[in-house]
């Protein structure tokens, strides 16, 4: 590879060493006087008016808005196993897999009315891979599954933050931060 | 606009076949043979066209052959031309050539490096033909249909069975097992029988 | 080794040194990202400068052949993640003019709003971080102050702080209400009030005006030549914008000026005048702002899109103007659920190229300053 004419070097290196006259010495000392001048007086304006903005955040929790796309959350009773969020899921990090329902089992209906034929058997999300987009909330018919506005929930391994939604502790949830 | 275009290709640059490609949907194309490309820019961006800009170098890969398209656009003019060229492919691995339009805007230099990068066209008197996103010692062109990942790559192995959650893909092959009914069992992992998770 | 006038550089030329090769960067704060410029240079000048990119490959284009075309509005967020508004309403003006479909009103009046507070919470991150790279720090976070409204009007809207999958194909996601119609007009007070603040702050000092004047000149010529577009072209005396040029959306019938380098405190096309447009850009949109605050209709926010989405064969190139110029999608489709190949031009690609050009003969501070007034995300570079 070619570099440019070294030439460059040398006209550039005269832009930095200007030729000064004392006239333009003091001017050059008086404008950049008053504009750092002008712009501390801005500066100083904001420090004396503005009041901190800053939430101070383990203290002070910051309440999200209602629409807000955090922790996923499925809420099992209600689904109905028709796979939309799966297909919808752009990283695929989610995993169903049910069984259909025995003819003799008690018939069950989900809140809205949809009758369950299927039973559940694995809903896992892998949070991991998640990347909160929304597209399976909104392909959900029986809307079980949502993004609530749970903003805490950082691990330690990666395992943890796969979520098997049919797990006991994972279903107590639901009282928690589901309205 | 198209029609004029090629008319002026075929009439300044002998054996270009400049052909109209008219579209339903979407954007008019122009073929030109790949060997004349270079002569095609320059005559373009020296006429009354004034394709002053080089928007962008792009390829797609099909089954015989990769398409290179040019995209180019005036800015005096306002006015926008997608010029294609088709190379022959031989095989998966093998590599195509065609000039490279450097000398005509120099912002071709980046774009044909990574449509080298990624569709494997070498251009011919290209100043610095390196691959550009990918690191030098990656094998393959990932943009062709027929790529197949590196399984180990500098000694790291690409996607580790424990970090793409296979116990969880395979899980209903257990279930599936417990039933010993596979009708009965509806799953969602796509990437095996795309049909049957509906 | 390097050469120079096709001999080998001996040492033994004109400057008696050898040329000293530094890495700038991927972890290089002022370098905007993962950006990795290998500079050679002679004491404190460059001599050479190799852009080396794809820290950041995602390859977004392989990713989106798999994925139908409305699960890839996630992944083009993931693009410029400083505009991410932008980079959906290129990739949905781009499907529907395949599809052909209509889009209401109200969410063409919604889109543009976006688009405008979008591109003004990019530039004033630009602002910011552009002071930062210059050695002042206040600016940082005069700019983020305000820029945090923007981002609450865009999280109630879309639920989202930074990648919002806001904009879908055939309209938008959720619909405005009259509160947060009042709040983007107090904010267009607030704003017009506070950029005059910062330019005094920042535009005008004497310090910010040696540094950036005459610095990192991009002639006309060379910004055709590399292709360069948006505030980069702009600021280098070009009346070019595709708002005004190829209006889309609802551009045709919005009154605003284009904004174009004049050169007032050095050569056109330098730092200062990239800086400038940027700043008064900003005004403009608030003028596009307000229009749209009085125009908006009621109205339905989601056009006709079948629910399972087949585009036609066809090819298609589609430019829209972002905040860091134009952004451009080149869809192929053969007729099935996912594109067949999708190529995304990126303007922030074109302007790292300009970097080899623009740094001969720079100080290593001054191509901080380059970098910056370019204003790069490498997440759009990369893809």
């Amino acid at each position: 590879m070619k570099t440019n004419d070294l030439s460059i070097l040398d006209t550039n290196r005269a832009r930095y060493e200007e030729d000064l006259t004392v006239g333009k010495w003091f001017r050059n000392i008086w404008v950049a006087v008053s504009t750092a001048f002008k712009g501390m007086s801005i500066t100083m304006k904001y420090v004396l008016t503005v009041k901190p903005v800053t939430i101070e955040y383990p203290e002070v929790k910051e309440e999200l808005p209602k629409n807000s796309r955090s922790r996923l959350f499925n809420d099992v009773d209600n689904c109905i196993s028709c796979m939309q969020c799966a297909d919808a899921c752009p990283v695929d990090c989610i995993y169903i897999t049910a069984v259909k329902r025995d003819k003799e089992a008690p018939k069950l209906k989900t809140d809205g009315g949809t009758p369950i034929r299927l039973d559940l058997k694995q809903y896992t999300i892998d949070t991991a891979l998640c990347c909160y987009c929304g597209l399976c909330t909104v392909a959900c018919p029986t809307e079980c599954l949502t993004h609530t506005t749970d903003y805490e929930f950082a691990q330690y391994t990666l395992g943890e933050m796969k979520y098997d939604y049919l797990a006991t502790d994972i279903r107590a949830w639901k009282h928690r931060i589901v309205e | 606009m198209h029609k004029e275009i090629a008319d002026f290709i075929n009439s300044k640059v002998s054996g270009a076949n400049a052909c109209v490609v008219e579209a339903e949907v979407g954007d008019n194309l122009i073929f030109v043979e790949a060997s004349s490309i270079l002569e095609v820019c320059k005559n373009l961006k020296n006429s009354d066209y004034d394709m002053n800009v080089l928007q962008c170098v792009t390829g797609t890969d099909y089954e015989d052959r990769i398409e290179v398209s040019y995209i180019i656009a005036s800015f005096t003019k306002n006015s926008e031309v997608i010029i294609k060229a088709k190379l022959p492919k031989t095989s998966s691995e093998a590599t195509v050539a065609i000039d490279s339009v450097c000398s005509v805007w120099k912002s071709a230099n980046f774009l044909e490096r990574e449509t080298y990068d990624m569709l494997g066209v070498v251009f011919t008197n290209h100043p610095d033909m390196r691959r550009i996103l990918c690191p030098d010692d990656w094998e393959g062109y990932p943009l062709r249909k027929d790529y197949k990942v590196q399984e180990v790559y500098n000694d790291m192995v690409v996607d580790p069975p424990e970090k793409v959650n296979k116990a969880d893909h395979n899980f209903f092959k257990e279930i599936m097992e417990k039933m010993g009914d596979e009708k009965k069992v509806a799953y969602s992992w796509k990437q095996e029988e795309p049909e049957s998770a509906q | 080794m390097i050469e120079i006038n096709g001999k080998p550089y001996t040492g033994q030329e004109k400057i008696k040194s050898d040329l000293l090769t530094l890495n700038m960067g991927p972890q290089h704060p002022a370098t905007h990202g993962v950006l990795r410029v290998e500079i050679k240079t002679d004491s404190e000048i460059i001599a050479q400068a190799i852009p080396h990119l794809g820290y950041l490959h995602r390859c977004f284009e392989k990713h989106v052949e798999h994925i139908d075309y409305r699960g890839v509005i996630p992944f083009v967020d993931r693009m410029d993640y400083l505009a991410s508004m932008s980079m959906e309403w290129g990739y949905a003006l781009t499907v529907e003019k395949m599809l052909g479909t209509e889009v209401p009103k109200r969410a063409e009046y919604l889109r543009v709003m976006i688009g405008e507070l979008q591109r003004i919470a990019s530039h004033l991150m630009f602002f910011g971080t552009y002071a930062i790279d210059l050695g002042a720090f206040s600016p940082f976070l005069y700019a983020f102050q305000d820029r945090e409204d923007i981002l609450r009007i865009f999280e109630e809207l879309s639920g989202a702080r930074l990648l919002y999958n806001y904009i879908w194909l055939g309209g938008v996601w959720n619909d405005v209400n009259d509160d947060q119609l009042k709040r983007i007009e107090a904010f267009c007070d607030k704003m017009e009030e506070n950029l005059k603040k910062y330019h005094a702050l920042v535009g005008e000092n004497k310090i910010f005006i040696s540094r950036t004047a005459n610095v990192g000149v991009v002639s006309k010529e060379m910004a055709y030549e590399y292709g360069a577009t948006g505030p980069v072209l702009r600021g280098s005396g070009v009346d070019w914008d595709l708002r005004k040029e190829r209006p889309y959306g609802l551009y045709k019938e919005l009154d605003f000026d284009v904004i174009k380098g004049e050169g007032l405190k050095g050569q056109v096309g330098d730092c200062w005048d990239r800086y400038y447009v940027r700043m008064l850009e900003m005004h403009e949109s608030i003028k596009i702002l307000r229009q749209c605050l009085d125009g908006i209709e009621e109205g339905s926010i989601m056009g006709k899109v079948p629910k399972v989405l087949k585009v036609p064969a066809g090819e298609v190139y589609m430019r829209t103007e972002c905040p860091r110029g134009e952004l451009g999608y080149h869809l192929i489709s053969d007729g099935g659920k996912t594109p067949y190949r999708m190529k995304v031009k990126s303007s922030c690609y074109t302007h790292v190229s300009m970097l080899p050009e623009m740094a001969p003969g720079m100080m290593i501070a001054d191509f901080v300053a380059a970098i910056g007034s370019i204003d790069i995300v490498l997440g759009e570079v990369d893809r």
